[in-house]
Parts: structure tokens; sequence; C-alpha cells
């Protein structure tokens, strides 16, 4: 648990369970699915338990049907789970939903809650309404929010002339005009150019930082998570394979490095697997001088396999390559899980 | 369930005077919506004076070939006059009291795009029906009128028996297009059951033409057809009013119309009020609310798009506001039974 304060979302052993249709083959089996269809139950989300202290940015993380939207919808409220608790700031969503969306904004990147044919401001005033903002904490923020995201320049353009990313920064402010405690972002950077992206980013930081929001965001895109939650929590077929800060995934997982060894003459990959004879190291010829060892930092260290590769080879040049957070994720979706976890 | 200082969120209700505020900007919104898109209207008003002309001449070519003498002065016991007056009240009627809710509520069902709506404090039944007010207020404006301006001076419009009957006729059909707009609600809301709703809403717009009145007046057809159409709620959205400004609902007969129709009114409110919440309902338990608009993949998809028209191929993943745009082109109002859907 982060010390920023008392959880302000609890969510104990949730579960999910859809029912699908398994479709028999061919043409006789599709018959066969339209007088008697095959259903099968499958478990979206399965177990989840995590708390959300009140002004944390945490990334929810998975692969494509990992669980990740079933488990954002039963926190909006959308969806009643399986069974389980969720308990947010004494609320529980899908029962008390009138309340509940009083508190909470969202961004999907895919779709907009602006009114297309009409100027950003109209849809901001209808949020106002929706929302029941006072006038002054209405122009306040949207004060607030111009500055941030500076939208000035558009606001009374219509959105369908917008572009994406002016649109996002749109959206952004549309979902935090009512300054709900709660922000879920599904996708936020999704389709933005290096500069809208950081630009997003920028925001968020801010935000977080001047008006304690609490942010649940669901991301494709490691940068986002990296530049903006100190936690993460990673979640595959539907159980939760990790919660905790980045950089303690890369601890925790098995850490590859590789280190590229680049050589004056060219020697035979044998020659240098007898330099490390002994070590758990893995080597392979990439092109011509260049040779790469693959070991993991748990089971050596690399200063060990460099002074070995230096002293047996004429050595013209050496780099150590760290897996990226992105490979590290991968490979954790890929085994389906994140070694050896508590 | 939360221990001591735990941020409670706190419970909450709108009150009366917000929800007014907050449903009236609904129905602003939807007329400045509309105002967008006024062009796509001119074409619409020399359509509607086509079928209007179609009906006319038709009608007129009926009447002249009855034999002469005072019985084959009436058709249905309407006179020529009286005809030509239903023909055009019921086409301007019809410009006024259409919309799209079952189109746009069915869209949103089936895109997932209504989680947006699911996950603000919203009534949506209400928006919805504020939006079709908005729309209507433009629809009179900048449709009924301009038909009217071009069509009465074409055809000649007969006066009603009595210049009340103007006032109630108007009232007439306020109630109608609320008729209307709750049919149109619960059409929508079958989304929510079906996989694909856009037949039943084809399906359903073509039998409105004949089950409203619009296409033949209910006195042309036979006996026990006519009690059964007296049952439904479809009279309420055409053909009560134009009987209202003929004259043919005379006395206590005209508040005992009015009252029917206001009785549809709520009634399908509080129906669509029902059907809405438990399919809600159905959707959260069953977890059919798609969160991530589905990309399109092959080819029963590409047709799909293709018969949604132009507005729905402008983008892979489609925000909510381009269902206006594909709305646009097909919200109208043209009569299906007369031209292609696709108009």
């Amino acid at each position: 648990m982060d010390d920023a304060g008392t959880p302000l979302i609890r969510v104990r052993d949730l579960c999910r369970d859809y029912s699908v249709s398994r479709r028999r083959e061919g043409v006789r089996g599709g018959v066969v699915d339209l007088l008697r269809p095959r259903r099968e139950t499958l478990r979206a989300v399965d177990r989840v338990s995590f708390d959300v202290a009140s002004g944390e940015m945490v990334g929810y993380i998975g692969a494509n049907g990992a669980g990740k939207s079933t488990t954002i919808k039963m926190l909006t409220g959308i969806l009643t789970p399986t069974s389980g608790t969720v308990d947010v700031g004494g609320l529980v969503p899908w029962r008390d939903r009138g309340h509940y969306t009083r508190h909470i904004g969202a961004v999907f990147g895919q779709r907009t809650q602006l009114w297309w044919d009409l100027a950003v401001v109209e849809s901001f005033r209808l949020l106002q309404k929706i929302y029941e903002v006072p006038d002054a904490d209405y122009r306040r923020q949207l004060g607030r929010l111009d500055e941030l995201l500076g939208l000035g320049e558009f606001l009374h353009q219509p959105v369908r002339k917008l572009s994406l990313g002016q649109r996002m920064r749109c959206e952004l402010a549309a979902a935090l005009l009512h300054a709900p405690r709660l922000l879920f972002l599904d996708e936020p950077t999704i389709g933005l150019d290096v500069v809208a992206k950081e630009s997003v980013r920028t925001f968020l930081r801010d935000i977080r930082e001047s008006q304690g929001t609490t942010v649940l965001l669901t991301t494709h895109d490691l940068g986002d998570i990296q530049q903006l939650c100190r936690r993460v929590i990673i979640i595959d077929h539907g159980r939760v394979l990790y919660d905790g800060d980045l950089e303690g995934l890369r601890a925790r997982v098995d850490d590859r490095v590789a280190l590229h060894v680049e050589l004056r003459e060219p020697v035979p990959s044998a020659a240098l697997a007898a330099a490390t004879a002994g070590l758990p190291v893995q080597w392979r010829e990439a092109a011509g001088l260049l040779h790469v060892a693959d070991f993991s930092r748990r089971d050596v260290r690399g200063a060990e396999v460099i002074k070995r590769v230096v002293n047996a080879q004429a050595v013209l040049d050496l780099r150590l390559a760290e897996q990226s957070i992105e490979e590290i994720v991968r490979g954790i979706y890929r085994r389906g899980d994140a070694g050896e976890l508590p | 369930m939360n221990g001591a200082g735990a941020p409670a969120l706190p419970r909450w209700r709108r009150g009366g005077p917000a929800t007014v505020a907050l449903y009236l900007q609904f129905v602003r919104l939807a007329f400045l919506k509309m105002l967008a898109y006024r062009l796509r209207y001119y074409t619409g008003v020399v359509s509607y004076t086509v079928f209007v002309a179609g009906n006319y001449f038709l009608f007129s070519a009926i009447y002249a070939s009855r034999p002469e003498g005072a019985e084959a002065a009436r058709l249905g016991g309407l006179t020529l006059a009286q005809m030509i007056a239903y023909v055009i009240l019921s086409w301007a009627g019809r410009s006024f009291t259409f919309n799209n809710i079952d189109r746009t509520l069915s869209w949103q069902v089936s895109k997932g795009e209504i989680a947006v709506q699911l996950i603000k404090p919203l009534h949506v039944q209400t928006m919805m029906l504020s939006e079709a007010l908005g729309e209507a207020a433009f629809r009179f404006l900048l449709f009924t009128l301009p038909i009217l301006v071009v069509v009465v001076p074409l055809f000649g419009l007969a006066p009603p028996p009595h210049p009340a009957l103007y006032g109630w006729t108007l009232l007439s059909f306020l109630l109608a297009l609320v008729v209307n707009a709750q049919i149109n609600f619960l059409v929508g809301c079958l989304a929510f059951y079906l996989k694909n709703v856009s037949g039943v809403v084809r399906a359903k717009m073509i039998m409105m033409e004949f089950l409203t009145g619009v296409l033949v007046p209910f006195t042309f057809f036979p006996g026990w057809v006519q009690t059964v159409v007296a049952w439904l709620p479809f009279q309420a959205v055409s053909y009560v009013p134009v009987m209202i400004y003929l004259g043919q609902r005379p006395g206590a007969s005209l508040a005992g119309a009015l009252l029917l129709q206001a009785a549809w009114a709520l009634g399908l409110s509080v129906l669509g009020r029902w059907f809405w919440n438990r399919s809600v309902r159905h959707v959260t338990l069953q977890g059919g609310v798609r969160w991530r608009p589905r990309r399109p993949q092959g080819p029963c998809c590409r047709a799909a798009r293709a018969a949604c028209g132009a507005g729905c191929t402008s983008r892979g993943a489609r925000p909510r506001s381009s269902s206006p745009t594909s709305r646009s082109s097909s919200s109208r109002g043209w009569p299906t039974g007369w031209t292609s859907w696709s108009t």
C-alpha cells in the first residue's frame, strides 16, 4: 500500500463470469448450433483484489482479453460482478450508480462525450448542468484546465473540426470539469503523436498533483505508465499477476541482459563460450564481428562476464542492453506469470 | 465498509429545478445540432412536396372517377377538400413528429456508445425525449413551416370547421410527438436484446406509415382493421391530430381524443421506463455493454456499414457524435414506403 492516504477503492475477490456460446464446426454444426446452442462459462475476472489510495495514479495493464475492461466496467458500475465486492468511498458502483456516477469521470480514448457538431464549450456547459457544478466553480475549473491544456483557441470551434490531439485535450477537460474524485482513463493517448502524447501526460501529472484526483489508467502504451504511475497492476487471464512499482517488476522477474561484444578479429562463438565457461551465459553470433551474450543478472554479475571476455579476446566495443519494461511485460504476458511472486 | 477516516463519497440527488435546467439544455443542444445541418432539410421540403402532390393527384383521380351523386362526394366519410387537408396535414405533421430515437439509441447500444451515458448521472429516456423536443422545435420552424408555405398555396388547405381547432390540432400534434418519441425509444431498447436491430427499426418505420394513418385514412379500411388500429397507440401519432383538424372529433370526443393521446403518451413513458430499467439490468448482469468499438472485419460488417450510409464509414472508431452525422442523412424522415431506405 501507498502511504498517500486511506484507500478510496477497495476491491476484494472480484470475479466475473461470462456465458459464451461455442460454435460447432461446419454447416452441420451451424444447424445444430441454431437448435441447441452450446454455452459455456468463461471467467473473465478471477479473484481480483486491490486497494487504491486516494490521490494515487495506478496503471492497470494487461494483454487484450486479459480482463481489464471487465474490471473497469465493474468499477464504473455498468457491470455487476458474479461475486466479490467493490467499495468506493462507501458506495457500491453498480448498486449506487445514481450517486456514484456523480463522483467519477472517464475518458475513453476511442469514444467521445462531446457533441460532434457543436462548439466544445456547449458540451462543457451541458456537463456543468449534468454534474450541477456551481457557476463559480465551473469558471474556476475551466480556467485551470484551460491554463494546463490551452483550450482557449478552440473552445468555440465545433468538435468535428478539431484534430485528434485537440479533441483529446477537450475530452480530458470534459472528464474533469466537475472535479471528480476518481478518474478512469482508457487508452487516453491512443493515436496521438509524440508531442500530443507528452502534453496529455504532463497534464495528467499536473492534475494529480494539484487536485489529488485518483486515477486508474488502462493503456497499451507503457510509456504512459512509466511516466505517470508509480504503481502498476498487471492482469492476465483475469488474475492479478503483479501489483507494485514498475522498477520492482524488473527485480522480480528474471532480469535478463544482453552483452553485445564487438571484436577486432573474427572468432568463433565457441571461443567466447570457452572464455565464460562455468558461467550461465549463452552466446550467439549476431553479425560478423558482433557477438551477444545472454544471461540473467540474478545468476551472474555483468562485470564478471565483461572481465572474462576482455581478458580472453581483443574487444573493440561493449554494450550492455537491459530489457525494456515493455519486453519484461511482454515476457510476463507470454509466460502468464511474473516470476517469483509472493 | 470503510474504516474511520476513509474518504467517503457523499450520496447525491439532483433537485427539481436543476433537473429542468439540465434537460432544457438537451432541448437546446439538439436544436443547435439540427441547425448545423439545416442545409440538408432544404431538399426535404422538395421531397415532401412531391409526396403530397402524388397523394393529391391520386385522391383527386379517385374522387373524380366516382359516379355523380350526393353519396359520391364522400369517400371514407371525407369530401375531396377534407381529403386534401388530410394528406397535407398528415405529411406536414410527419415532418414535425418524426425523430430517429430508435436508430440513435439502437446504434448507441450496439456500438457500446451507451456506456458513455450510463456512467453519467443521467436519465437516458428523459434525455432522449428532450433531444426529440429540441429536434421538433427545429423541424417545426425550418422544415414543417416551409413545407406548408409551399404546399398550401399549391393544393389549397381547407380551414377547420372552427378556428379554435387550429390550437387543438397543434396541441394534439405535440402529444403525437411525445407518443412517437416513446414508441421509438421502446424500439431502440430492443438493441439490448437483439444483435442486429436495424431490420426491426426498418420494419417499424414502414408499418408506421400504415398504422399511424399517414398513407391512407383508417376510414378506408375494413371494419375489423379499424377496430384493431383503434386499440393501438399508432393512431395517436398522426390520425388523431389530423381528424381533430377536420372537425371529425367535435365536442366531448375532442377532449376524449386528446385524453387518449395523453394516456398513450403517459402509458408508453411508463412502459419505456420499465423496459429501459429492465434492459440496463439485463445488460449489467449479462455484461453486454460493449466497451471498445468493434473494428470492422469481414464482409458482413462492411455490408452493415454500407447500409448505414456515408456517415458511418468515415472513421474506424466512431465517436458518439458521428451518430448524428449518419443520422442526419436519414433523419429527415423520408417515408420509406415511397422511396428507398437510403435517401
